[in-house]
């Protein structure tokens, strides 16, 4: 047990935690040269192609420290990305330790004191890594300097290195051995191994990833899960390489698979105990809470025929990706869909992507809510994340919508800027103070709805780049809400329905009534778009009817050819949606739905 | 009930069409089969047709008939291009040969177009004398300026005397042609036309839109940008505006484009077209029907010409509908007409429950103001006939 140490690596987005992962893993030849490839941790196409990560990854190495034993080194890479925390906090679960990278030109970024302190929650052994140095922007004092001031630890204890040239990652290694604690664990008392983590494999089912705290795990024993009460036989277990290998038991405080014929990842919990039927453990270990879905979107097939297609493919999809919840869900405009529940709107970009590259479809997707509290006359409170049913304003006594706390970090000559932006989403309290002479945390307490979009390009571009946003959601408050209904000639086109903010209503209506004036192409008869409150009409545009669709002349017999052009035309309609009389081509429901998060 | 989408019983008496490919020159706007004609292409011409009629017999009436006697056609229609082309003499012999080869029915009409140009008191006598009933003249417009845009060989003056002239000949049905919709040509303009026309009390008008084909002059000339056609808008009320005056002077639009004095001076040959009434076609691109079958000739003079010279069908494509064609083309006719669809005709006839596929769409229309439901028909407005490819595209033909 001495010699192993259990570690990730965390960092804000980009800082190079794939790449670092990629030079540890070749340092202790943990892959053959020719089979090497650049983030050879982030597996999915997903992941290599806009190179970021999704999923944490671990892997077990081999390494042999300048005080010639050899070690097992556990790592976990883990995703910067916000949307994807829930992935980072599970991976800490199994650790002593995390190396928390800091890039030498960015320095310290939101979710670079974000995952610091969650780190800290699990009392993890910290080491700071200053990476890129070889950057020519590259500011390795300043970043010392954050370190201490935004981050209080030691910044002489930060190792410098460049995971691009290779440079220091010696350095590194070292400081692991040497820094970070082993893990600690009775060899003899009754086996607890947590379930950090679960994948999916197609011919062995779930692939459980745990971290032995306490006990033996063995090949062939009766499992307990201590959360769910059910019992497994253990089929295959071992040590997590590019591949699995498999070893006859997992001692404490080492980390491995573990393989029983579990059927879906929807079977097991995360943060669950394992332990054996045999000898069971007293209690389980400290538990781990799932992420709960923010964002509500209702997916539907571009053609209904597809609807088969999609059920089996969410139903693979969610064998992988816990965090998504879906439910059958229904639109007259749009036919059968699903109701879905995301971590983030980057996570249902990668759920809508994976869906129409891995499995071949074509979606559309519904503007996307957050999940509102609604306050009934009777007393009751009943949780709304489809506009389709808000209750009838009437018997509304209030509503109340998710609140989170925003941590922003941006140099001082954006904060007027920054404050202003943040007045706009409605933000309240918003405070600042001074980390350094030049750098400032802005604190500001907004509706979750209003950073969900375009919240972080806006601070991107108002920062030309040295802002960086994080942010926790704190609390529900009451909120004047309000249901928007596009209606188009009169009759309610129910996946273009949300609920806002009342201040917000009329702009995004009108938006919506704009857009769709502009795609829905003209018909036989003028055709009225809304955007209504209740009963009242908040935005309207209008479509002129096309005043001629007939030849003058149906030449002698020759009727095959003008039957030809009108099976032309209905082939056209064959893409278009009916809402009452009026055909809206689904090109019209993605430019609205598309230009969504730019209003 | 007949099998469904197959009209296997002949809902009437068959028709026969003749097209005749010559003009003395070509209209710019004309895509028609046509070309300009002299007297050595008639005469061939001629004996082409009487070489098609001997080749067409047999097979028609085995199609139409079968075993038993092959119903008679009651309607003769003689179009083009310019029948007039054919000559007397050639006219005499075309029909001497339909009736020797073909059933032809002892009282079927006989339908002639002819431009003003070719109307003489002897033509007159002629055609009478050969047994035309309907004459319909093309004079497209009582307008010189508008006559000499079009490219026409007449005047309007030309156009009275031969109106006034066929007039006393005794046809039973006289029909004139017009044109509208022209690019600037304002309502007062057209209306004046529509006035002259109505004062020569013919018993059929046809009143047809501009419209601007690709290959024709025009078509080129609106390619190169030096010829704007009018707005769709505008047709559109002119379209109103045409109908509703007609009306009001004693001529009921009974079709788009067709109007009559009376039931009686409807065309009973291009109904033949709209309800899948077998016809029978000769001459260069001429279409035939029956049953589910439509087939068309060589569209080209030289090679329909060369085809029946080598002893061969002139036949230069065909075609098997599906119900589901034939219901279509029933419905997307059935709503350029007045009477509409007739909700049980498409049920018996086309085994198409129309308001069971499309209860909702067919509500909307009628909300809309485009189709009237009475009488077990769907009756189009004005409004409704202005769109009404759209419509018949709208509506769905199968489960
Ligand atoms: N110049 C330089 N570039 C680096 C270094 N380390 C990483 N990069 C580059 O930085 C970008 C991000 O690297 P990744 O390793 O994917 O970053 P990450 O932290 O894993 O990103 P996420 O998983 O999306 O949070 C890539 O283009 C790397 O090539 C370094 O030491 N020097
Ligand atoms: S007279 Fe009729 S057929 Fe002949 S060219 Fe003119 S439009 Fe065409
Ligand atoms: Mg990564």
């Amino acid at each position: 047990m001495e010699h192993i140490r259990n570690f990730c690596i965390i960092a804000h987005i980009d800082h190079g935690k794939s790449t670092l992962a990629d030079r540890l893993i070749q340092h202790c030849g943990g892959v053959e040269e020719r089979a090497f490839r650049d983030q050879i941790l982030d597996s999915m196409d997903i992941e290599r192609e806009r190179g970021i990560t999704i999923k944490s990854n671990t892997i077990t190495l081999p390494y042999t420290a300048k005080n010639g034993k050899t070690y097992e080194l556990n790592l976990i890479d883990t995703p910067g990305h916000v949307d994807f925390s829930h992935e980072v906090r599970r991976s800490l679960m199994s650790c002593e330790g995390a190396l928390l990278l800091v890039d030498a030109s960015q320095g310290v970024e939101a979710q670079t004191v974000a995952n610091l302190y969650l780190a800290l929650e699990y009392d993890l052994e910290i080491i700071p890594v200053i990476n890129k140095v070889d950057l020519p922007s590259a500011d390795p004092d300043r970043v010392r300097e954050e370190i201490d001031s935004d981050l209080g630890l030691d910044p002489f204890a930060a190792v410098l290195c460049s995971a691009k040239t290779g440079l220091g990652v010696d350095d590194v290694l070292e400081a692991i051995v040497e820094h970070l604690p082993p893990p600690k664990g009775d060899a003899n008392a009754p086996t607890q191994a947590l379930v950090f983590d679960a994948q999916y494999d197609i011919y062995r089912g779930v692939v459980m990833l745990c971290r032995v705290k306490e006990g033996f795990l063995r090949k062939g024993q009766e499992l307990l899960l201590m959360h769910t009460q059910k019992t497994y036989h253990i089929e295959e277990l071992g040590l997590l390489r590019l591949q699995r290998m498999p070893q006859k038991e997992l001692g404490p405080g080492s980390v491995g698979y573990v393989i029983c014929g579990v059927k879906s990842v929807r079977d097991i919990t995360i943060g669950d105990t394992l332990t054996l039927v045999d000898n069971p453990a007293p209690k389980p270990l400290p538990g781990y809470k799932e992420a709960k879905p923010v964002v509500f979107s209702s997916m539907y097939p571009m053609a209904s025929d597809d609807y088969g297609d999609l059920v089996k493919a969410l139903d693979k999809l969610a064998l992988n990706d816990a965090a998504l919840t879906y439910e059958k869900d229904s639109s007259a405009a749009l036919g059968f869909g699903f109701r879905c529940g995301f971590l983030g709107l980057l996570h249902l970009e990668v759920v809508q992507e994976r869906l129409e590259r891995e499995y071949d479809l074509s979606l559309l997707l519904s503007a996307p809510s957050v999940s509102y509290k609604v306050n009934l006359k009777t007393g009751e409170q009943v949780e709304i994340d489809n506009p389709m049913y808000f209750p009838d304003p009437t018997e509304i006594e209030s509503t109340e919508e998710p609140y989170i706390k925003a941590s922003i970090l941006i140099p001082e000559r954006y904060i007027g800027a920054m404050m202003e932006l943040c007045r706009e989403r409605r933000g309240e309290n918003t405070v600042f103070r001074y980390l350094t002479r030049e750098r400032v945390d802005l604190t500001s307490e907004m509706p979750l709805a209003e950073v969900l979009f375009d919240f972080y390009d806006r601070l991107k571009t108002l920062t030309q780049g040295y802002g960086s946003f994080d942010y926790e959601i704190t609390d529900y408050r009451i909120s004047d809400l309000v249901k928007v209904d596009i209606l188009v000639n009169g009759e309610p086109v129910d996946a273009l329905s949300q609920l806002a903010h009342r201040d917000r209503a009329r702009p995004r209506a009108l938006h919506y009534c704009e857009k769709l004036a502009e795609t829905i192409p003209k018909q036989q008869f003028k055709i009225a778009i809304q955007g209504v409150i209740g009963g009242k009409v908040i935005a309207r545009s209008t479509i002129n009817a096309f005043r001629k669709d007939v030849t003058a002349k149906c030449y002698g017999g020759d009727i095959t050819r003008k039957r030809k052009l009108i099976e032309k035309q209905k082939e056209g309609k064959k893409r278009m949606k009916m809402v009452g009389a009026v055909e809206i081509p689904q090109t019209a429901f993605i430019a609205v739905l598309k230009s969504d998060s730019g209003k | 009930m007949a099998a469904p989408g197959t009209p296997a019983a002949p809902r009437g008496a068959p028709g026969l069409y003749v097209h005749v490919p010559f003009c003395s020159a070509i209209c710019p706007y004309c895509d028609f089969a046509v070309q300009v004609g002299n007297d050595v292409k008639a005469r061939q011409l001629v004996d082409g047709l009487c070489r098609e009629i001997e080749t067409v017999a047999e097979p028609w009436r085995l199609l139409v008939a079968g075993p038993s006697t092959a119903a008679p056609f009651d309607s003769l229609y003689f179009g083009g291009g310019t029948p007039s082309f054919l000559g007397t003499d050639g006219l005499g012999r075309i029909l001497d040969h339909l009736r020797q080869h073909l059933p032809v029915d002892d009282d079927a009409r006989l339908f002639f177009e002819a431009n003003p140009e070719d109307v003489t008191p002897r033509s007159l006598a002629a055609w009478r004398h050969l047994g035309v009933d309907t004459l319909s003249l093309g004079v497209q417009s009582f307008d010189d300026a508008t006559l000499a845009f079009l490219g026409r060989r007449h005047r309007a003056e030309d156009a009275h005397q031969a109106v006034a002239m066929a007039r006393q000949a005794g046809f039973c049905t006289l029909s004139i042609d017009l044109m509208y919709g022209l690019p600037g040509q304002s309502e007062d303009s057209w209306r004046r036309t529509l006035e002259q026309a109505t004062a020569l009390q013919p018993d059929h008008l046809s009143c047809y839109e501009l419209e601007i084909h690709r290959r024709t002059t025009f078509g080129k000339r609106y390619a190169k940008g030096q010829l704007h056609p009018m707005p769709d808008d505008q047709q559109a009320d002119l379209f109103v505006t045409t109908h509703r005056w007609l009306e009001d002077n004693g001529y009921l639009g009974y079709e788009i484009s067709n109007f009559a004095r009376s039931p009686r001076h409807r065309s009973r040959h291009n109904r033949k077209y709209w309800d899948h009434t077998p016809y029978l076609g000769i001459g260069p691109s001429a279409h035939s029907f029956a049953g589910n079958r439509r087939w068309w000739n060589e569209p080209s003079f030289a090679t329909w010409k060369r085809h029946l010279d080598q002893g061969n069908s002139a036949k230069a494509g065909e075609e098997i509908l599906q119900p589901h064609d034939l219901t279509l083309e029933r419905l997307m006719l059935a709503l350029r007409t007045r009477r509409g669809i007739d909700l049980q005709e498409i049920r018996e006839t086309y085994g198409c429950d129309l308001m069971q596929l499309n209860a909702e769409r067919i509500e909307h229309y009628v909300t809309a103001g485009l189709l009237r439901h009475e009488e077990a028909c769907l009756r189009p407005t004005l409004q409704g006939w202005i769109v009404a490819d759209s419509l018949a595209a709208g509506l769905s033909v199968q489960g």
